[in-house]
């Protein structure tokens, strides 16, 4: 029972944002609209891909450390999770994107960072099926994923900042900076990051379970 | 330091020793900017002439670096390492490719300057922000080679695990030359020079840190 909490709270969570998220009122503003209410379903996709990297990298650190094969399966399976999440970010953005900008797909710095982010995992992968020795492959690639995380910080949370960006929240567009991000939002899209950061790990943790019974 | 640069001296003696990996190297420079003048790149705007200087310099630096583990069997790597320690070792590579690299860059750039002109207003932020780009560049490629190299020999992996890691050296570089060739104001660049000098020593750290853990067995 205790370690379901967080998946019974994660789908709680979510099915509130799903639903609530469409009733709930928005604040008006020009161009985005009701599209506002993107930033429950999109942005937190985000976040919780973030948080998935975040700790695939902690777990990276961890096998260097301590040399723990556990470690490097665990890592990997919040990889991949967090690049399914990277994925569906990419969709739900476009779609908006469509919308609003009238276009699938401009040069953004916050788009470029989410393509390189995709990038750099794919290439993660593609390391990890250039090995055969477990611990070997587990070594090499932690020090790529310590490498890659780094490198994606810097390029979606600081390049970004250092230019202007057609984002809502970014140089002069309309939308949800924080200081109009406001309480009617804030209750529906806190809620949803959490609740899909709890759906994550617990996709992250059957993936665990099933590569150790692979092993 | 009494280690570091009898190092770097014996990269630079293997280097020209090896003179026809230096010439194949010049000839690519010589070839390819030539190439571009043909198709007509001596016409280019300046956001073109930049990109054409940077993808020109991305190739070489991605075959300049590929060299850099396959001339060192991993004996004579380990060789280095129980000689000087992995730590000098490894800032040896760095300080040598990186120069190499930024030799590389200048050079692209004259020989850019002398087939289609110079476009550059600001030289001396160009030539800074060429450097820092050539820097930030060694570090990945030298990381990411040393990655491949420890894999079966697969060549084309160090290019693959490198193109997305050097995107945050390239854009921001790329940024500082359109500023330099436009002639934005040094305070203007400033920020961002100060952002790619800070990235190339993050990586820089990162890569020194995480080195060690490629060579243990």
């Amino acid at each position: 029972m205790k370690g379901r909490v967080y998946k019974f709270a994660g789908v709680a969570l979510v099915l509130y944002s799903l639903i609530y998220g469409l009733l709930t009122s928005i604040p008006e503003l020009p161009i985005i609209e009701q599209s506002i209410r993107n930033l429950f379903y999109h942005v937190s996709m985000w976040f919780t891909m973030v948080a998935m990297m975040a700790a695939s990298f902690g777990n990276a650190i961890g096998y260097l450390s301590k040399e723990n094969l556990q470690r490097d399966i665990r890592s990997v399976s919040q990889a991949e999770v967090g690049m399914l999440f990277a994925i569906l970010g990419l969709v739900t953005g476009m779609m908006w994107a469509k919308f609003t900008w009238g276009a699938w797909w401009t040069n953004d710095p916050k788009l470029n960072g989410s393509a390189i982010t995709i990038l750099i995992y794919l290439a993660y992968f593609v390391l990890r099926n250039a090995m055969d020795d477990e611990r070997k492959r587990a070594r090499i690639s932690a020090v790529y994923n310590i490498f890659a995380f780094v490198m994606m910080i810097v390029f979606i949370g600081i390049l970004p900042r250092m230019t202007d960006s057609l984002h809502p929240g970014n140089g002069g567009n309309p939308g949800f900076n924080s200081y109009d991000l406001d309480n009617r939002l804030r209750l529906v899209f806190y809620p949803a990051v959490v609740g899909w950061i709890f759906i994550g790990t617990w996709i992250a943790s059957l993936r665990y379970r099933l590569r150790k019974l692979q092993a | 330091m009494t280690q570091i640069l009898p190092l770097i001296k014996r990269f630079f003696q293997q280097e020209l020793r090896n003179s026809n990996a230096l010439f194949s190297l010049g000839l690519y420079l010589m070839g390819i900017t030539y190439l571009i003048y043909l198709l007509g790149g001596n016409n280019a705007a300046d956001n073109t002439w930049n990109t054409l200087l940077w993808v020109v310099v991305f190739f070489a630096a991605v075959t300049q670096s590929s060299r850099s583990f396959e001339l060192e069997s991993s004996d004579y790597f380990y060789y280095y390492q129980t000689v000087a320690g992995p730590g000098p070792t490894i800032i040896a590579k760095l300080l040598f490719n990186a120069s190499y690299m930024a030799v590389l860059a200048l050079a692209t750039w004259m020989l850019f300057t002398f087939f289609y002109g110079n476009s550059v207003y600001d030289p001396g932020v160009f030539a800074l922000g060429l450097l820092l780009g050539s820097i930030g560049f060694s570090v990945v490629l030298t990381l990411t080679n040393g990655i491949a190299s420890r894999t079966a020999g697969n060549a084309t992996l160090s290019t693959i695990l490198a193109i997305p890691l050097m995107f945050p050296v390239l854009k921001l570089t790329s940024t500082i030359n359109i500023q330099a060739m436009v002639g934005v104001s040094f305070e203007d660049v400033l920020p961002l020079l100060g952002a790619l000098g800070a990235l190339d020593i993050a990586i820089g750290l990162l890569a020194y840190l995480l080195f060690p853990y490629l060579w243990q067995d």
